[in-house]
């Protein structure tokens, strides 16, 4: 695996609200994540992981400083050319799969090739083996109503990959799930973070996950901690 | 499409009864429509019938076929206008009459110069050169019990019209017109009750007038100088729709029940989307997550509406058909005209499709973020 920088987030500060409501969610963060590395931010709620998730993902436009998605700044692209790079560029894995109802898992993953462009068999091809390296090819036809929160996660993350990403956000990804079918989840993020080279940014409050990543942040009132702070060093 | 044809598949329940709405608004616009151009067809029929391309009337802003009233200097002028092939007077007054077996009737006597453009074909029966004292009747009144051989007086005048020969179905301001020469309509119209005085004949004076000119017209560019000089205003056959009793009032009438509905539909068209696209928020807001722009969600959006619109209305479109053209066969005034039918339906998919996008709309302000669990 190359030491390529997937995700970089440069003294990112983001100021949310105005006037007297105003709270800093994330001051002043900085992190490098090389491709094919998995790294875990843990913290209590509110301290500013799903922000932190937000502002990678170019879902919200930082206050200051920036955010490089591979060679890419995100920070100087206008909105459309934002949605743009979530298209090509990130695959989001979310709390509880989020998965569109309408779709079964195959179609979950064709949505991405539509969104695209036009797609061809050779992407088809793509989605169904992304389904069977998540163990689902046997489910392909099934909407989320029909498949176990367990499936569903692994649906949204053979959907993630389904872009050829360079970068993979994922939020709270075991919050649903029991102990077991949660550990699963995360070792297959690490595993397919390996497999396809992608920079992984996860996000969670379990600490028993912190085993699989490669690296652990510790985040707090906006910031990240230092990492000789005394979880992320037990993590490790 | 990908996801319109996949969401509409998931949420059939909801669009089915959507579409149910639509479709029951199609079939009344086709029921409507075919009602409605039964109802103008029965006002001027008879005027649809005239083998004029333009009609005359005397110099009014509201021109009237009843109530124009032209002279003899005025046809004689309007023979030379260049651009004017033929013309012939034509006379237009409605009457109350009472048949041989004292049936009242109410007929729109027409009269016409024998042997000009203006002599309607007969269907059945004799032309005016048997007789120049006969009528020819539209069809409606021998639906009536009016019978060839019968004689028909008018009321007040006592002016008796033997029936010769029957024509197809003609009104004017939804009256059946029966044809009569025009000196007798003339005598009808302007002579004294009764005739004239035993071993007298009418002045002459009284064949000088009509009610409008008809004609033919092979170029019209001098059609307006040629009323300035004359005093007459010309209308083409198809603006003299206009001049029949009550014509405007029904197209307007019915020019407005329909606007409703097309107004009516494209609300609850409206109202649908924008509860629908509430309802997939969640949704909207994870496949912009996922990349997708507001531009491929509207027109994804769009072509699910245009697909339900299109289904609904092409369905209801085909049962009202089908029951119009039932319809058509018991005699009510009904015409199903496939322009106005397909005009209304047109604008029925036009309106409904205007509904939803400016529901749909709110795709755009559908903020991604929301595909996130919990934010901070």
């Amino acid at each position: 695996m190359s030491a390529a920088i997937g995700l970089a987030a440069e003294h990112v500060t983001l100021v949310l609200g105005d006037g007297d409501q105003q709270i800093t969610a994330l001051n002043d963060v900085s992190l490098q994540i090389t491709k094919g590395e998995c790294v875990a931010v843990v913290g209590p709620s509110g301290s500013g992981k799903s922000s932190l998730l937000a502002v990678c993902g170019g879902l919200r436009a930082p206050t200051k400083g920036r955010i490089r998605i591979g060679e890419t700044d995100l920070t100087a692209l206008k909105d459309s050319q934002r949605t743009g790079v979530r298209r090509s560029k990130i695959g989001f894995v979310f709390q509880q799969s989020n998965l569109v109802p309408s779709l079964s898992a195959l179609d979950q993953l064709m949505l991405i090739a539509h969104v695209n462009g036009s797609p061809t068999k050779a992407d088809e091809n793509r989605a169904m083996k992304l389904l069977d390296s998540v163990g689902l090819a046997a489910r392909a036809r099934r909407r989320p109503g029909q498949l176990s929160g367990g499936e569903c996660q692994r649906v949204g993350i053979a959907r993630a990959l389904m872009n050829r990403p360079d970068v993979l956000l994922v939020d709270e990804p075991t919050s649903m799930l029991d102990h077991n079918r949660g550990t699963d989840i995360v070792k297959l993020l690490a595993t397919q973070t390996k497999e396809h080279g992608v920079a992984t940014l996860m996000v969670t409050h379990d600490a028993s996950m912190l085993s699989w990543a490669d690296r652990v942040l510790r985040m707090e009132d906006g910031r990240v901690l230092p990492a000789s702070s005394p979880m992320a060093t037990a993590a490790q | 499409m990908f996801l319109a044809l996949r969401d509409l598949a998931f949420a059939k329940g909801r669009f089915a009864l959507m579409a149910t709405v639509i479709l029951l608004v199609a079939f009344l616009m086709v029921l409507l429509s075919g009602l409605s151009s039964g109802l103008i067809e029965r006002n001027v029929s008879g005027i649809k019938l005239m083998k004029a391309t333009h009609i005359a009337f005397e110099l009014d802003n509201i021109p009237s076929y009843t109530n124009s009233f032209v002279d003899k200097e005025m046809w004689e002028a309007w023979a030379k206008v260049p651009g004017v092939s033929a013309m012939t007077p034509t006379g237009i007054t409605a009457f109350n009459a009472r048949n041989s077996n004292g049936t009242a009737l109410t007929v729109a006597l027409m009269g016409v110069v024998p042997g000009s453009f203006m002599e309607p074909n007969v269907l059945a029966g004799a032309t005016f050169a048997s007789d120049p004292r006969g009528v020819i009747i539209s069809d409606e009144l021998i639906e009536k019990g009016v019978k060839v051989g019968d004689v028909i007086r008018l009321d007040r005048v006592l002016t008796e019209l033997k029936v010769i020969g029957t024509a197809a179905h003609a009104n004017i301001g939804h009256v059946p017109i029966a044809y009569a020469p025009l000196p007798l309509w003339q005598e009808a119209t302007y002579g004294p009750p009764g005739g004239p005085p035993p071993g007298d004949e009418l002045p002459k004076v009284l064949f000088d007038y009509a009610s409008v000119i008809a004609l033919q017209v092979s170029d019209p560019a001098q059609l307006k100088k040629a009323d300035d000089e004359i005093g007459t205003v010309t209308l083409s056959r198809e603006e003299s729709f206009n001049a029949a009793p009550a014509y405007r009032e029904e197209v307007l009438t019915v020019f407005l029940i329909q606007g409703f509905m097309i107004f009516v539909s494209a609300m609850v068209v409206g109202a649908f989307f924008a509860v629908w696209t509430i309802q997939r928020t969640p949704e909207i807001g994870l496949v912009k997550a996922l990349g997708a722009s507001t531009g491929y969600l509207m027109r994804d959006a769009l072509a699910q509406a245009l697909v339900v619109l299109t289904s609904a209305i092409a369905v209801g479109g085909v049962i009202g058909y089908m029951l119009g053209r039932y319809i058509d066969t018991t005699g009510v005034s009904f015409k199903l005209e496939s322009a106005a039918v397909g005009l209304n339906i047109g604008l029925l998919l036009v309106a409904g499709l205007i509904g939803a996008a400016l529901s749909i709309r709110r795709i755009g302000s559908v903020d991604p973020i929301i595909a996130l669990g919990a934010e901070r």
